[in-house]
C-alpha cells in the first residue's frame, strides 16, 4: 500500500503563465537544448516526434528558448478535461521558472511522509507554520477534483430513475391490457374449476418470462449502444475515457429490476381480473 | 363523445396510459429544455451587461488558463479609439492572500468600476477608483456572499490583502488595508468560489511591477450591436491585435456547446426514446381497444356510420390520451427539470448564473408539437384498421365467439 | 290473402302483393375462402319480399341464414347474382353509398344487442340520427318517442348494464327504427333472451308489422319462426321451403 502523500497546495495561484508557443526550431543549434515532454494530441496535431527541436517562450513573439521533445505522453482520462482542446507541455521546474522569470516560485508541491501514520501530524505541523499557503491531504484533493465524476454520476442516476419509472408504468399498462384481452379465456378456466391462485401464477410466470427475454434483448441493445457511444466520443474528444460501460453487475441489476417489475405488474393485473366473477368476465 | 366515453370505460387502464405518457412527456420536455437551455443560458450570461466581444490571450478562452495579456494599456486605448466600439472593460484576475482570515486567499478581480461587467452590486456601495481623488481613507472592495460567509466577514469590515508572499521571511512584498464596502453577485464566477473585486490599478500595484500593464481579458461592446457589426469589430481586433484572440458571443456559445456537446447528444437520444415510449403506449392501447371492440365497431358500420366517422372516433381516443398525458407531463417536466438542473449546477467551475435546463415558451411549444405529432401518428394506424374492419366477417366472428 | 303451400328447393314464392318488392334476390351466390377451400354459404337463392311483409328465415346452424341477412342488409355483397333493396343493386354501391344506404333505408337488430355500453338508452337510439345530421333537440325528441313506442319511456337515461336483456333488445329495436327505414332486419333477436321475454319481443315485432313495417328476421328456432307471416326455410345455402306461417300474426 502506497503511503498517501500529503500535498501542499500553494495558493499563490495565477502567476500569469502564458501558454507556451511551440515553434519548430529552424535556427542553428543552441548549446544543449533542454528536454520537454508534450502530450500525444499536440504531437499528432503539430506533427512532432521525439527528438524534434522546438522553440518555447513565455510570451508570443519572444525569442524564447530552444528545446527538444524528450517524451510524448498520453493524458489521463479525466472527464473534467475531456472537452478541453488545449495542449499540455511538461518542463523541468527550473527551466519553466527561468523562462517565466519566476525566481524561486511554485504553484504547489507534494510532500511524502516516511510512513502512513505520520500524515496527520505532518499536516498539522505544516499548517501551523504555514504563511500564505495551506497543506491538504491528497485524498481530500482527489475528492474535490472528482466532483465532475460525481455530478455526472448523479445526473445519470436521476435519468435512470425517470426511465425506470416510465418503464414500470409502461410495463404495468401493457400487462394489464394483454391480460384483459384474454378475460374470456380466463373466465372459461375459472368456470372449469381452475383456482384463482393457479390463474394468477400462470400470468405471473408469463410476465416473468416476457420481462426476462425483454431485459436480455434490452441489455444486448444497450451493449451495442455503449460500443457506439464509446467509439463516437473517444473519437470526438480524442480521449481513452470510457463513457458507457455495461458490467455484469449492471446487467444483473437491470434484469433483476425488470423481473421484479414484470412479476409485480403481472400479479397486479392477474389479481385484478380473477377477483371478478367468471360470469361478469364473460360479459353477463 | 364516444371516444371520451370509451376511455372512461376502463379507468385503470386509461389512468395508467396517461401516467405513462405523462412521464414520457416530462422526459421529452426536459430534454428539449436541455438541448436549448445551455446555449440560451450562456447567451444571456454573456450579454448580461451588453458586452458582445471577449478579448483574451492568444489561443485561449476567457479565464480558461492563467495566461495574461501584456501591453494591456495600449490594447485598451486602441479599442476605445475605434468609433465602432462603445465601451471596453479590462479585467485582471489573480489570487490574493487575506491576513488573519478563515480563508487564506481569495480569487480577486481587478476592474474599472465605471465599465465593469462582472458583478451586480446587491448591498452596500461600490469599489473606489484608485485615482478617484476622493478623500476616503481606505480603498473599497466588493465581495461575494460566499467570500463573506466563508471568511467570516460582513460589509463594513476592514481587512488586509497581500501579494508576493515570502514563506521563509513570513512577509508579504505588498499589502493594502481595504474596507469591504459592498456585496455583489459575480456573474461569471462559480458560486462556491470566494471572490472579491477591487480597482484594477490597485490590484496591479499589489501584484507587483510585472503586472503593471497586464490584463486577463477585456470585454468590448459594439456600438451598433447587430451581428454584422459585432463580427466586423471582432475581425478588426483580430487583424490589428495579433497577440490576442477576440471572440463574439456566438463563437463563445459554440465553443461552450462543443465542450458540453455530450449533454446535447444525450438530450437528443433520451428525447427520441421518450417519444418512442409515448408512441408505443398510445398505439398499443388504441390497437387493443379496437381489437376488443371489433363487434361494436362492425355494428356501428352496419347501422350506417361511415368509415371516416369510425376513424375519427378511434383517432380521437389516441389524441385524447396524448393530450391528457401532455398536460400532466408538462407540469411534471418542469419539476424534474428543476431537480436535474440542481444536480448539474454542481459542476465545478461553472458560473453560478449558468443553467442547463431553461424553460422558454419555445421549448414548451417544441415539446408540445413533438408529442402531438407522435400521438397523432400513433392513433392513425389503429384508427385506419378500425375503419377497415370487414363488417360481415366481424359480425360472424362475434356471433360465434 | 294468398294461401300457398311448400315449394321445392331453390325457387321463390310470389307474395301476391302489388307493387315493387322491397327485397329482390336473383340467383344470389356467396362464397368464402376457408383455408384452402371455397365454401358456398349461399347457393343461388331467388327471393322477393314485399313492402309490409313479415318474414322469418330459418334453418339449421350453418345453412347460410345470417349470410343471407347480411346480403339483404348491404353489409355484404354477393359473389354472383343480384340483391336489390328498394330497387338498388347493393353490389353497385360503393362503401360510402352502402353505409349511407344502411343508415337511411335499413334497420339492424342483432342477437347480442350491441348497444354502446358507455351511452344511455336515449344516446344509443340517437346514434344513427346524429350520423344522419339531425340536430340535438330533434334527436332527443325522436329518441324519446321511439323508446316510448317500445315501452321504455321511463328508461331513457339508463345505461345498458342497468337494463335487462329484453329491455336492451327493445332499445336496439328503437335504434333500428330511428331513421324510419324501409326494412327492418333482425339476426336471432330472441337468441339471448329467455322464452317469456322472447315472446314479448315477438309481440313487439308483430305490432311493428301491423303498423306497416317490413320485417325480416333470422332464427334457428322453428317455433319462433312461426311468429312471422311467412317462413322461408334454408338448407345448405338454398331455399328448401317458403310458406305462410301456421300461426300468422293478426293476418
Amino acid at each position: 500500500m502506497l503511503a498517501v502523500a500529503v500535498r501542499i497546495a500553494c495558493v499563490l495561484g495565477a502567476v500569469g503563465a502564458t501558454p507556451l508557443a511551440a515553434q519548430r526550431d529552424s535556427t542553428p543549434r543552441d548549446s544543449a537544448p533542454r528536454g520537454i515532454a508534450i502530450d500525444a494530441r499536440m504531437a499528432e496535431d503539430l506533427g512532432l516526434a521525439v527528438g524534434a527541436r522546438v522553440r518555447i517562450s513565455a510570451k508570443p513573439g519572444e525569442a524564447g528558448d530552444s528545446a527538444t521533445i524528450a517524451a510524448i505522453y498520453e493524458r489521463k482520462a479525466d472527464p473534467a478535461e475531456v472537452a478541453r482542446r488545449e495542449y499540455r507541455v511538461r518542463l523541468h521546474l527550473d527551466h519553466l521558472q527561468q523562462l517565466m522569470e519566476l525566481d524561486d516560485r511554485v504553484d504547489r508541491f507534494a510532500v511524502g511522509t516516511r510512513d502512513g501514520q505520520s500524515i496527520d501530524s505532518a499536516l498539522a505541523r505544516i499548517n501551523h507554520v504555514a504563511f500564505g499557503f495551506r497543506a491538504h491531504k491528497s485524498r481530500d484533493v482527489a475528492v474535490q477534483s472528482s466532483r465532475t465524476f460525481r455530478v455526472v454520476e448523479r445526473f445519470h442516476f436521476a435519468i435512470g430513475i425517470i426511465t425506470v419509472v416510465a418503464s414500470a408504468v409502461f410495463l404495468l399498462c401493457l400487462l394489464l391490457l394483454s391480460v384483459e384481452e384474454r378475460k374470456r379465456d380466463i373466465a372459461a378456466l375459472r368456470l372449469m374449476g381452475i383456482s384463482r391462485a393457479t390463474v394468477v401464477r400462470a400470468i405471473v410466470i408469463e410476465a416473468a418470462i416476457v420481462s426476462l427475454i425483454g431485459s436480455v434483448i434490452g441489455a444486448g441493445i444497450g451493449w451495442i449502444a455503449s460500443v457506439i457511444v464509446n467509439a463516437h466520443f473517444q473519437e470526438l474528444y480524442r480521449t481513452p475515457l470510457v463513457f458507457a460501460l455495461l458490467t455484469p453487475q449492471i446487467f444483473a441489476f437491470a434484469t433483476g429490476l425488470s423481473l421484479v417489475l414484470g412479476i409485480g405488474s403481472g400479479a397486479a393485473a392477474g389479481w385484478r381480473l380473477v377477483k371478478s366473477s367468471p360470469l361478469s368476465l364473460m360479459g353477463r | 363523445m364516444m371516444a371520451w366515453a370509451t376511455l372512461r370505460r376502463h379507468p385503470a387502464r386509461t389512468t395508467l396510459a396517461v401516467l405513462g405518457i405523462a412521464v414520457a412527456a416530462a422526459l421529452l420536455l426536459d430534454m428539449v429544455m436541455l438541448a436549448t437551455g445551455m446555449s440560451e443560458s450562456f447567451r444571456s450570461l454573456l450579454l448580461t451587461r451588453g458586452y458582445q466581444l471577449r478579448v483574451s490571450p492568444k489561443g485561449t478562452l476567457p479565464f480558461d488558463s492563467e495566461a495574461t495579456i501584456d501591453g494591456a494599456g495600449a490594447i485598451v486605448r486602441a479599442l476605445r479609439a475605434n468609433p465602432d466600439i462603445k465601451a471596453v472593460s479590462p479585467t485582471l484576475g489573480a489570487t490574493l492572500t487575506i491576513d488573519g482570515s478563515r480563508i487564506p486567499s481569495a480569487f480577486t478581480l481587478g476592474l474599472e468600476r465605471d465599465v465593469q461587467g462582472d458583478y451586480t452590486l446587491e448591498a452596500g456601495s461600490d469599489i473606489t477608483r484608485a485615482d478617484s481623488g476622493t478623500t476616503v481613507p481606505l480603498p473599497r472592495i466588493v465581495a461575494s456572499q460566499t467570500f463573506l460567509t466563508r471568511a467570516g466577514y460582513v460589509v463594513g469590515d476592514t481587512i488586509t490583502i497581500s501579494s508576493g508572499l515570502n514563506a521563509q521571511l513570513r512577509t508579504a512584498a505588498r499589502s493594502s488595508r481595504v474596507v469591504i464596502s459592498g456585496m455583489g453577485r459575480f456573474i461569471y464566477v462559480p458560486g462556491e468560489t470566494p471572490v472579491m473585486a477591487l480597482d484594477l490599478a490597485l490590484l496591479r500595484q499589489l501584484l507587483g511591477p510585472s503586472y503593471r500593464d497586464r490584463m486577463s481579458l477585456a470585454m468590448a461592446e459594439s456600438r451598433r450591436g447587430d451581428s454584422a457589426s459585432v463580427e466586423a469589430v471582432r475581425s478588426w481586433i483580430a487583424t490589428t491585435q495579433p497577440r490576442v484572440t477576440a471572440i463574439s458571443t456566438e463563437t463563445a456559445i459554440r465553443q461552450v456547446e462543443e465542450r458540453l456537446s455530450y449533454f446535447r447528444q444525450l438530450a437528443f437520444v433520451l428525447g427520441a426514446i421518450s417519444l418512442g415510449i409515448g408512441f408505443l403506449l398510445v398505439a398499443t392501447l388504441v390497437t387493443l381497444s379496437v381489437n376488443e371492440r371489433r363487434g361494436e365497431i362492425a355494428v356501428l358500420r352496419a347501422i350506417g356510420t361511415q368509415r371516416l366517422g369510425v376513424l375519427h372516433q378511434v383517432f380521437l381516443e389516441g389524441l385524447l390520451l396524448t393530450s391528457a398525458g401532455i398536460v400532466g407531463g408538462l407540469a411534471l417536466g418542469l419539476v424534474t427539470a428543476q431537480w436535474l438542473n440542481g444536480i448539474l449546477r454542481d459542476f465545478p467551475g461553472l458560473p453560478s448564473a449558468f443553467d442547463f435546463f431553461v424553460w422558454s415558451p419555445n421549448a414548451g411549444w417544441r415539446a408540445l408539437a413533438l408529442l402531438l405529432t407522435s400521438g397523432t401518428l400513433a392513433g392513425l394506424l389503429p384508427a385506419w384498421r378500425a375503419a377497415s374492419i370487414p363488417i360481415a366477417r366481424a359480425l360472424r366472428e362475434k356471433a360465434i365467439g | 290473402m294468398v294461401d300457398v303451400s311448400e315449394h321445392g328447393a331453390g325457387t321463390a314464392l310470389e307474395t301476391g302483393t302489388a307493387g315493387e318488392p322491397v327485397i329482390a334476390c336473383e340467383q344470389v351466390v356467396r362464397s368464402y375462402p376457408m383455408g384452402s377451400a371455397m365454401v358456398q354459404a349461399v347457393r343461388g337463392i331467388d327471393l322477393r319480399i314485399a313492402r309490409g311483409e313479415f318474414a322469418a328465415i330459418t334453418g339449421p346452424s350453418g345453412c347460410g341464414k345470417s349470410t343471407l341477412l347480411h346480403l339483404l342488409g348491404a353489409v355484404d355483397v354477393p359473389t354472383s347474382g343480384r340483391v336489390l333493396v328498394n330497387g338498388r343493386d347493393t353490389a353497385s354501391l360503393s362503401d360510402r353509398e352502402a353505409t349511407d344506404f344502411r343508415l337511411r333505408h335499413i334497420g339492424f337488430v342483432f342477437q347480442r344487442f350491441y348497444l354502446m355500453p358507455t351511452l344511455s338508452a336515449s344516446e344509443n337510439v340517437e346514434l344513427p340520427l346524429a350520423e344522419a345530421g339531425m340536430d340535438k333537440r330533434a334527436r332527443k325528441a325522436r329518441a324519446r318517442e321511439l323508446l316510448g313506442y317500445v315501452g321504455l319511456g321511463d328508461r331513457l337515461e339508463h345505461r345498458p348494464t342497468q337494463l335487462s336483456g329484453g329491455e336492451q333488445q327493445r332499445v336496439a329495436i328503437a335504434r333500428a327504427l330511428s331513421n324510419e327505414p324501409a326494412l327492418l332486419l333482425a339476426d336471432e333477436p330472441t337468441g339471448e333472451l329467455d322464452a317469456e321475454t322472447g315472446v314479448r319481443l315477438l309481440e313487439l315485432f308483430g305490432r311493428l308489422h301491423r303498423d306497416g313495417r317490413t320485417l325480416v328476421f333470422v332464427t334457428h328456432d322453428a317455433v319462433v319462426a312461426q311468429a312471422a307471416q311467412r317462413v322461408i326455410r334454408l338448407h345448405d345455402g338454398r331455399v328448401s321451403s317458403d310458406s305462410r306461417s301456421t300461426i300468422a300474426s293478426g293476418a
